[in-house]
């Protein structure tokens, strides 16, 4: 089981993460404040705080869904802890340098650097080699960790079974554990989409190192960044569900889940869809192959089938009309749970082609991938968080700011999405600094945003301050 | 418009799933520790997934075909403009640009008629999006570098429309914008 060497690494991990999640919703309001017009910032400090938020958001929720798979992976395979703080170490240097190239270099080419505009220098001239730079060290760091993790699993089950292949016929001889199915499905999707980033750098680098010999086709880079970008972000989600799967049932006093046929079948679909969704950034690229576009709706519309199906509905099948132990953890679990239901009505939406016409790029886009992270899979991390502080205490899960933290949490983050899909469906712009007189009506929703994200933050603060005890306990605790 | 019964789906959509999770929550919240659950769960997910299945199905090939692809595809624009952005401006033009001395003009189209945008980048991806003169957005496509896309669209009420970037294109991209009048 867990060993005190590997719950010292998850409390460390958990701490980097929460901090710099409070930072990077502070930068979050900086953005609305500014937008709102309560605050005067340049643009350009407008635009580093975007990208370095949008960056750390998505690295810190990737890693926080990747240290936790490891701690529960350690439950049925042996995994490495040199790797683990070897990823820990690349995450947070990766993170510095990133901050170094938009802080300090003014780097602000949006999170996802879309070619060719980080040549366009309007920045010191150090801040593009550096900042990808910093993306080298982050995408090495996780590739390694991705891989040396499907290699432990591999240790033990065969890759058909870790894909549950024996359990498309009946009575399969061996069960291949849903968190072990899912958990390698997410792994080898995520390993995907890393060497995606891989040969983009490479890309980029061999453009900047030609000195105008070699030149990148755009629209080749732009599927690949999104290629990248879109299923990294969509990844991490299914790592969150990983969780959830392990744990929900273990916390409310229930029966494990098992791997059946079905929920074999309904996972083994999701790698093909999610790799395929992404086109659907690229719905306004008309020069797009049109094949690629309704693949793009197709699998944006399936995707939602094995997930709805198997995994909102195990959910309602656990908890319907079944004594369930309630407490913090498994209320994040499942109201997480409805935050991603409801985020991907959203997304389904706005992944109709002829909906996007009106919809691509406006504050719609922000609002529903901010509700199934900040709404959904965050929830299912701090679940876990909060699992893993209580691991050792006597009162488990004590009810202590429970009421209060969902409370703050749900009306401050249901305030701040409404917000963004009232704008959205307004046609206000995502990624505008300050709105110009026809978008005024941007500035009251934006400050309206950055008010209730004010009240979802203060929620953070203290589950922070409720955890971090045990947190710390943890990692004062004798090392043998 | 389009976009308020986008936003009436979305809210209706999300209150029924509110209302299921609530449901679903409080059944669990006064119930004997005798497990009730459900009943054959595997039947009734067959059918919940069999319904969802449908209805995405009816929904991709009722939209599809509304896909912007598609809009007079086999009609011959009455007017053709082409547009050169970069940062952080657009130019358009009813001739041809060229790229080393890129030049245009104010442009003025016919109201129900045809036009075809022909829009490229000269520099980073931007966006080339139509409001309408109620600052509604109405259609848009991507401006790329090395590529051209060709946007088409009636306008059925005269006035002067607005064109935002919706790319964001560096520190200017708020700014960058244009319009046209028309007839
Ligand atoms: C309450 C917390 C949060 C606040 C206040 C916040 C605020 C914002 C704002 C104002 C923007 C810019 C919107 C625009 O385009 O005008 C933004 C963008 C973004 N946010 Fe958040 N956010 C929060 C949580 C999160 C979380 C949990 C994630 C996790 C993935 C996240 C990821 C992103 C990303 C990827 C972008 C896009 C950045 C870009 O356009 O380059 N945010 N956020
Ligand atoms: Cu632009």
């Amino acid at each position: 089981m867990e060993s005190i060497k590997s719950k010292k690494i998850t409390a460390v991990w958990i701490i980097t993460i929460l901090t710099l999640f409070v930072v990077s919703i502070v930068l979050g309001i900086l953005m609305r404040l500014n937008q709102g017009g309560v605050i005067e910032q340049t643009p350009v400090a407008f635009y580093v705080n975007m990208t370095t938020h949008g960056l750390t958001m998505i690295g810190i929720w990737f890693v926080a869904g990747m240290m936790a798979v490891n701690f529960l992976l350690q439950r049925y395979v042996k995994t490495s802890h040199t790797v683990n703080i070897l990823a820990l170490v690349f995450t947070v240097v990766g993170v510095l340098m990133l901050w170094t190239s938009t802080f300090i270099g003014k780097f602000h080419a949006g999170w996802t650097f879309l070619y060719p505009l980080p040549f366009k220098i309007m920045w010191a001239k150090w801040a593009t080699p550096v900042f990808y730079l910093a993306l080298v060290v982050l995408v090495v760091g996780w590739l390694i960790w991705c891989l040396s993790l499907i290699a432990q699993i591999l240790k033990k089950y065969s890759i058909s079974q870790t894909f549950a292949w024996q359990h498309f016929k009946k009575n399969p001889k061996v069960e291949t554990p849903p968190f072990i199915l899912i958990s390698m499905i997410t792994l080898v999707g995520i390993t995907t989409c890393l060497i995606a980033a891989v040969v983009l750098v490479a890309l980029t680098a061999a453009e900047y190192f030609s000195k105008g010999a070699f030149v990148n086709d755009a629209l080749l880079m732009k599927n690949l960044t999104y290629f990248f970008g879109h299923t990294i972000a969509n990844e991490m989600l299914y790592l969150g569900l990983a969780v959830i799967y392990e744990l929900f049932s273990e916390i409310s006093g229930r029966p494990k889940w098992k791997t059946t046929w079905y929920v074999a079948i309904a996972w083994n679909f999701t790698l093909v869809f999610i790799l395929t969704a992404f086109f659907h950034h690229l719905y306004m690229d008309f020069v797009q192959p049109e094949g690629l576009q309704i693949v793009g709706q197709l699998a944006s519309y399936f995707a939602s089938l094995p997930a709805a199906g198997v995994t909102v509905f195990s959910i309602f099948i656990a908890v319907y009309r079944t004594k369930i132990n309630w407490s913090l953890p498994n209320l994040l679990f499942f109201i997480g749970t409805a935050g991603w239901v409801i985020g991907g009505l959203g997304a389904v939406i706005d992944a109709t082609i002829s909906n996007n016409v009106v919809l691509h790029n406006t504050l719609w886009v922000p609002a529903h991938f901010h509700t199934y992270n900040a709404m959904g899979n965050v929830l299912f991390s701090l679940g876990f968080f909060y699992w893993f502080a209580t691991l050792d205490t006597e009162k488990i899960y004590s009810g202590k700011g429970t009421k209060l933290i969902l409370s703050l949490l749900l009306i401050g983050g249901i305030g701040f999405l409404l917000a963004f899909y009232i704008a959205g469906a307004d046609s206000i712009p995502r990624r505008y600094s300050n709105y110009p007189p026809e978008l005024a009506a941007g500035i009251p929703l934006a400050t309206m945003g950055a008010a209730f994200a004010t009240i979802y933050l203060i929620g953070i603060l203290i589950f922070f301050f409720n955890i971090s005890k045990g947190c710390l306990k943890i990692l004062s605790s004798p090392s043998s | 418009m389009q976009q308020n019964s986008i936003l009436l789906l979305f809210l209706i959509l999300a209150a029924l799933a509110t209302i299921t999770f609530l449901y679903i929550y409080l059944s669990s919240k006064n119930v004997e520790l005798v497990k009730q659950g459900m009943e054959n769960p595997l039947k009734k997910r067959f059918w919940f997934l069999l319904i969802l299945f449908v209805v995405l199905s009816i929904f991709a090939s009722v939209t599809i075909p509304k896909s912007p692809y598609y809009l007079f595809a086999d009609e011959t624009p009455a007017k053709v403009v082409h547009v050169s952005a970069m940062q952080f401006a657009f130019i358009m033009s009813e001739n041809a640009i060229d790229p080393k001395r890129p030049s245009g003009q104010a442009i003025e189209v016919p109201a129900n008629g045809l036009v075809e945008f022909r829009v490229t980048s000269l520099d980073v991806n931007h966006g080339f999006a139509i409001y309408n003169p109620e600052e509604r957005l109405i259609t848009q496509t991507q401006a790329m570098p090395g590529y051209v896309n060709r946007l088409r669209y009636k306008f059925s009420e005269p006035g002067t429309y607005k064109i935002f970037c919706l790319e964001y294109c560096g520190m200017a991209h708020q700014g960058m914008r244009a319009s046209f009048i028309v007839k």
